[in-house]
């Protein structure tokens, strides 16, 4: 396996953009990643995309081909990635694979999303062998209940407050509001998030991500193509996929097995290992992470998950504001899905061009001081999850 | 004159002892499945010997939340919209289950409890009969 860089990224800036069409959205992207690069249209040898559920040009998820038309057609391949809100990390696994073995230099990896209003719909099946067809229609289950189900059996084993999970949107918005790339930069208290409306009982309307517009992408390219373009690449010392588990401790359809331990958000847990292993780190050796922050739950989870830090310590580095950008254990330094929005399949490459602002010390009044080594995860419908560690 | 009415047919009944799930287990894994299955799915079982079983109706409540919005379709739920409990629910044979909580006031779950299966109205369909599903209730 070859050495893999990430030599430039770029974003649109998330929010609602009625006027503009998701090609538009990653047409901004798409000239940003190349301009930061150095190099032009011409240079890519092939796309790795992740697929819209929502509103490929094509309708049917072929993002990348609408990109490939837009920037003009030079016959590349093009891979288009679906893996619900892991596709964006799924195509950066893909388009890294492809030069780490050799069959291409330079790939563009590239998400972008226009999303329908309100909550994300899971199934639009009308089948009673499918398995989110009953849950919906036997029992009324819809997606921010299972974050809801989860945050509340860690209130009941941890002892979590209320006031906590408020806490973590706050800072948040603390460290969105310096994010110009970010949808909502105003700073909230605790008391306006314990105001928001209650949406799925314990989770409050500012406590769950909404959905955005946005694209973002990322040039990567081979050792020798990267040193030529840079003195100072972001090297990716691991990049993984993975799939939850048959003894995961949440049931996606109706129901499961009972574990014999906490065995949830599995397949992220496996994706983040295999990452770390890849990259020959320990979770300690962390400096920031930017994790899927659907909810504010999952910023207390999966820090324990990974061993980033001890089961129940979550809260206690939330307090000690440990997990600011000069805290202990940054998390979110880009503001996160909070400040964000999720626009579903580009999330995993935004994670990608904050790593990598981060890690270059251009991230502003975010930045966390002296950050080498950066994890990034995401995780998506399907029980997909995906991984990537940047490193200086 | 109306009918109570399974939202779907063939996932549970009543019975002498109580409320039961229909589904399957491995004889050679003993693992559970609901709804019914034709194959073991364990990645560990190398045997799959599926034969019908039933789930229910004692176990414990993992967790809960509250469903504060109308979920979307195909849920069901009769206008004006009130908000219900879900529950997670690990049966003492082995099967964790989703399901509506049967209780006036969410205030009384807790994680832990007791909880017994039992089939309730979810709504009623356009003809005035009870749509019936299966839920828990505090035990
Ligand atoms: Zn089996």
């Amino acid at each position: 396996m070859r050495d893999v860089a990430v030599v430039g990224v770029g974003m649109h800036p998330f929010g609602k953009f009625a006027d503009r069409s998701v090609t538009d959205l990653c047409h901004t992207a798409v000239t940003a990643a190349l301009a930061d690069a150095g190099i032009g249209w011409r240079d890519v040898d092939a796309v790795a995309a992740a697929s819209s559920r929502f509103s490929g040009g094509k309708g049917w998820g072929l993002n990348g081909n609408d990109v490939v038309e837009d920037m003009g057609s030079t016959g590349i391949p093009v891979y288009n990635m679906s893996a619900g809100c892991a596709a964006g990390g799924n195509a950066f696994n893909v388009g890294y694979s492809l030069v780490a073995g050799g069959m291409y230099d330079t790939v563009l990896v590239v998400g972008g999303e226009k999303m329908p209003k309100g909550f994300i719909q899971t199934s639009g099946v009308e089948e009673e062998t499918d398995p989110e067809f009953l849950r919906q229609r036997c029992v009324g289950m819809p997606g921010p209940a299972f974050w809801a189900l989860l945050c509340r059996r860690r209130m009941a084993e941890f002892g979590t407050t209320e006031e906590q999970l408020a806490g973590i949107a706050v800072k948040a918005h603390q460290i969105g509001k310096h994010n110009d790339n970010a949808r909502f930069r105003q700073e909230f208290s605790v008391a306006d998030v314990l105001g928001s409306n209650m949406v799925s009982d314990p989770l409050r309307l500012y406590e769950i991500c909404p959905v955005s517009d946005g694209a973002a992408a990322a040039v990567i390219c081979s050792a020798d193509k990267a040193r030529a373009l840079t003195s100072s690449p972001v090297w990716v010392a691991g990049s993984a996929v993975a799939t939850m588990r048959f003894d995961d401790g949440l049931p996606r359809g109706l129901a499961g097995v009972v574990p014999d331990g906490p065995t949830h958000h599995s397949e992220a847990a496996l994706a983040v290992g295999k990452a770390l292993d890849q990259a020959g780190a320990e979770p300690t050796d962390v400096d920031f992470v930017e994790l899927q922050d659907n909810t504010v739950y999952y910023e207390l989870a999966f820090p324990e998950d990974w061993g980033l830090c001890k089961p129940g310590e979550a809260e206690h580095l939330l307090a000690a504001g440990e997990t600011m950008p000069t805290g202990s254990l940054p998390i979110n330094p880009s503001g996160g899905f909070l400040c964000f929005g999720e626009a579903t399949t580009a999330m995993g490459v935004f994670q990608v061009a904050e790593l990598t602002w981060q890690l270059r010390g251009q991230a502003g009044a975010r930045q966390v001081p002296g950050a080498a080594l950066g994890l990034a995860q995401t995780l998506g419908l399907g029980g997909n999850a995906t991984a990537v560690v940047l490193k200086k | 004159m109306t009918t109570p009415t399974p939202v779907v047919e063939g996932l549970f009944a009543d019975t002498d002892g109580g409320a039961r799930l229909y589904g399957s287990r491995c004889a050679n894994c003993s693992v559970p499945y609901f709804p019914r299955t034709d194959t073991c799915r364990n990645p560990d079982c190398d045997d799959s010997r599926i034969g019908d079983a039933e789930f229910g109706p004692t176990g414990r409540l993992w967790s809960y939340s509250v469903q504060n919005y109308p979920s979307p379709p195909p849920a069901v739920y009769d206008e004006p919209y009130v908000p219900y409990a879900l529950g997670v629910v690990d049966l003492d044979d082995g099967l964790r289950v989703v399901g509506r909580m049967d209780v006036d006031d969410p205030a009384a779950l807790e994680v832990g409890g007791a909880v017994e299966l039992v089939l309730a109205p979810l709504s009623h369909d356009d003809d005035g009969n009870e749509l019936i599903s299966w839920m828990f209730r505090p035990a």
